[in-house]
């Protein structure tokens, strides 16, 4: 039992936390779904973000979840991701589920259920196939193109940048409060409650060396970019302009709009025919 | 092209100016050194060049700055930077893009330069790093990383280059590629090189003027061996000048060498003047007892740890690795970097745990070691101060780790360990102010708070002028009969030199050399292999007799006939 609980902690642990972050910001850029025009992407989300919420035909639902599984599974989204999705999601409903058969529901309160789980996993799947799926320089590119400002573009890639940086650095500092600090013991269970407490604490301590660290960093950042014309740039209209230029919607990105608009369509006859 | 004329520049709220009344020329097609002590005006003088200040960081400037006969402060920072390009010593907060070709571009193109995307490549092809162009920054090492910052300012085809301590991060493989790239631009692109370099071999080797700065002011602009020349006056501004350079000197003073002879300050030019020179027949190289201790402390057996990539599978950094460490040794532990050091000593504090194999502490496995009982008696302080900050001043973080663990008199062994380290006056501070040796020095004493029984320092002296190092060599020098077993992971050979016992070479996970300073640094082909070079007065004693073994000025001198005893 204690290898098991030892076991789990292993897997939370911070090391592999943290390499789980870096898959999903980098190790997918090679996927279907990552080299598709992110203004394609955006306006799919468009839909797969919001008409799910106005629909409550099972069976539609059902066909949607299946396609954006799919999707999901070629962005290869990094499995923390998804555990995070699943228990989300399956918490959620299935607490609502006891608590109203608690209180008298039957077997009728399933279906309202699932219907709003189903809701809740589409939406969610398509945001993961979006922002997690596409590298997040080109969905700051995306959002420039519909308009958005350059500075959030802008820091979404350098956000980008400096995470491998951030990642390394809260390690280490964690590393010298584990190193330093002394944890409660943490044999019976009530030891565990509070070890777990602890850890909670030191996370959160740990973010204001963390800050500080940046700050610091920050300065010469401030520096280079002026020097780099960053001010320029962004009242410069040809700056913008040079910047879309490289957003080329290709063959891919129409045979997927293609395939998701023949989908959607498919799903809606067969939920009409059949349901 | 450039003409500062009396200039005087005081930062917002100093008592004094930090530059006054600064004159200086600089010639199209110069490489130039500028040196001085910390503080003395280096950096500001430097961000005049391209306008940051006046512009962007504000202050009391008087006089004028020249760039090709434009006034600067008539000029934006923008055009400027077209000029001027300007690297920075944490050149890595510099680097703003998440891929290579992408932020070597990213000037150019916020200047809207239509064909910024072959700008950036073509920046890239001079700094060598084109087989790069589409990787993540972070998948570079630092010295990539260090030429990617290079070719950002590069690719605005600035006529000048500005690099503040531009290999102060890099081991000395490393080092000499900067350099090379930079003549390279100097000689075949004519650009203007200046930068800010402690590293007078360096200077010796590459540049081709040397401007002296002290409290503001330039004492002298000369061609630059005429400068490593002044010795005196170097010292006294805490240069440290080529070894070589000072050993000549000695020598002259001793009447070994004639009155004329000019000092040399390269290893090409030592051997001119030292080759002419009678060697002592009876000459035998020091040697040093090697202290081996036999009673075993940790035992690394069989261990297999890899490294979790973020792409494809995961490679082993150690495999079936084995290694005895005994109570006492003083251990250097050296390798080009990635080749696990610092992977090593996380092992040992527990911090890694092996996939297979064991590690032993005092013959017990630390994987039974509570983690409390471990840092208890073995302590590891990181490259990087800053991440051993967790408190907001340093008698905060020093009593940390005694506070937690309930010792009775902290408070009093708090106050003994800031006098130990001489950080007295700074105790109050928060160590993230302070300056490069005073945080080494805090983070040193955070270290040793609770008196562990083997200290593990990774990379004690990178990042610091020579000065500084110096100093930390003496505290070091100083620690050790305060801590049982120390192991320090570094690229300084001249630590290596003064301080370790035992050496041990590592290279991609295995040891590939074990002994004592003479063992290691005359197995050339263990230095090749993992691309070390012994202090420039060792090679340079061995150049002129290869059984030598000269590890300091002294030592080397000590190589010649006295005229006075033949």
């Amino acid at each position: 039992m204690s290898a098991l609980s030892e076991n789990i902690l292993d897997k939370l642990s911070i090391d592999n936390i943290k390499t789980q972050v870096l898959k999903n910001a980098y190790g997918n850029d090679d996927t279907v779904i990552a080299g598709m025009d992110p203004r394609f992407l955006l306006a799919w989300y468009c839909f797969f973000g919001i008409v799910p919420w106005f629909l409550d035909n099972v069976a539609l639902l059902l066909l949607l979840f299946v396609f954006v599984a799919v999707t999901t599974k070629l962005a290869k989204v990094a499995p923390l991701v998804l555990l995070l999705f699943c228990v989300g999601v399956f918490s959620q409903t299935g607490y609502l589920l006891l608590v109203a058969l608690f209180f008298g529901g039957d077997a009728s309160t399933v279906l309202p259920l699932l219907v709003m789980s189903l809701k809740v996993a589409v939406v969610s799947l398509a945001s993961i196939t979006v922002f997690s799926g596409l590298d997040p320089d080109k969905l700051a590119s995306g959002l420039l193109w519909y308009g958005c400002p350059d500075q959030l573009s802008f820091s979404i890639s350098f956000a980008y940048r400096i995470l491998p940086i951030l990642m390394e650095e809260f390690q280490n500092i964690l590393l010298s409060y584990r190193m330093r600090g002394v944890a409660p013991e943490h044999k019976t269970f009530f030891g565990k409650i509070r070890y777990l407490g602890y850890q909670i604490k030191i996370i959160i301590q740990a973010f204001y060396p963390l800050m500080l660290n940046t700050a610091k960093r920050s300065r010469t950042t401030v520096e280079a970019l002026e020097l780099k014309g960053y001010r320029y740039a962004v009242q410069d209209k040809r700056v913008k302009r040079m910047k879309l230029q490289m957003l080329k919607a290709g063959k891919a990105d129409y045979l997927f709009a293609g395939i998701s608009v023949v989908w959607v369509l498919v799903s809606v006859c067969v939920s009409r025919i059949y349901f | 092209m450039i003409r500062i004329e009396d200039l005087t520049f005081t930062y917002p709220g100093a008592a004094r100016p930090t530059l006054n009344h600064v004159s200086l020329e600089v010639e199209d097609g110069d490489f130039l050194a500028v040196i001085g002590n910390n503080g003395c005006g280096k950096s500001t003088l430097c961000k005049t060049l391209n306008g940051l200040i006046p512009h962007f960081i504000s202050g009391d400037m008087t006089g004028r700055v020249l760039i090709d006969g434009e006034d600067t402060a008539a000029m934006d920072v923008g055009s400027l930077a077209k000029k001027v390009g300007y690297v920075y010593q944490d050149f890595e907060n510099q680097i703003v893009r998440p891929t290579v070709l992408d932020d070597a571009s990213f000037a150019c193109m916020n200047y809207a330069m239509a064909d910024y995307e072959e700008r950036g490549g073509r920046a890239l092809d001079a700094c060598g790093l084109s087989q790069k162009k589409h990787d993540y920054i972070w998948q570079l090492s630092g010295g990539q990383k260090h030429l990617l910052a290079l070719a950002g300012m590069l690719a605005l085809s600035p006529k000048l280059l500005i690099l503040d301590e531009p290999i102060a991060q890099l081991d000395p493989g490393h080092a000499r590629e900067i350099y090379e790239v930079l003549k390279n631009l100097n000689e075949n692109h004519g650009i203007t090189v200046i930068v800010i370099e402690h590293h007078t071999e360096f200077i010796a080797s590459y540049c081709k003027h040397t401007v002296l700065m002290k409290n503001g002011e330039i004492l002298w602009k000369l061609p630059a061996k005429e400068a490593l020349r002044r010795v005196d006056e170097l010292e006294e501004s805490n240069i440290f000048p080529p070894q070589i350079t000072v050993a000549a000197k000695r020598l002259k003073e001793a009447g070994v060498l004639s009155p004329e002879t000019k000092l040399p300050t390269t290893v090409a030019e030592g051997e001119q003047v030292f080759g002419k020179l009678l060697l002592r027949g009876d000459y035998r190289a020091a040697v040093r007892p090697s202290v081996r201790g036999t009673k075993k402390n940790v035992e690394f057996s069989g261990i297999t740890v890899k490294y979790r990539a973020v792409k494809g599978d995961s490679y082993p950094i150690f495999n079936d690795f084995s290694l005895d460490i005994h109570k006492g040794e003083k251990i250097a532990l050296i390798g080009s970097n990635g080749a696990g050091k610092t992977t090593l000593m996380k092992l040992m504090m527990g911090l890694i745990r092996p996939e297979a194999g064991d590690v032993r502490l005092d013959g017990r496995e630390t994987a039974d070691i509570a983690p409390e009982e471990l840092s208890n008696r073995i302590s590891l302080v990181y490259q990087n101060p800053e991440e051993m900050f967790i408190k907001d001043t340093i008698r905060g973080d020093i009593e940390f780790a005694m506070k937690m663990r309930k010792v009775k008199d902290y408070r009093q062994r708090t106050d003994e360990l800031l006098g130990m380290f001489h950080l007295e006056k700074l105790a109050d501070r928060d160590g993230r102010l302070l300056s490069g040796g005073q945080m080494r020095r805090a983070s040193l004493a955070v270290g040793i708070a609770l008196n562990p029984s083997i200290l593990l320092l990774d990379e004690p002296t990178a990042n610091l002028d020579i000065a500084t190092r110096k100093e930390i060599i003496k505290t070091l020098n100083a620690l050790k009969d305060v801590t049982e077993t120390v192991m320090i992971a570094t690229h300084d050979m001249q630590l290596v030199c003064d301080w370790a016992e035992r050496i041990i070479v590592l290279s991609a996970g295995r040891v590939i050399a074990d002994g004592d300073r003479d063992a290691i640094f005359s197995d050339s082909h263990v230095l090749n292999q993992v691309g070390i070079r012994p202090p420039e007065i060792f090679y340079m004693g061995s150049r002129l007799l290869s059984q030598a073994r000269c590890y300091t000025i002294e030592e080397f001198t000590d190589l010649f006939e006295r005229k006075g005893a033949s």
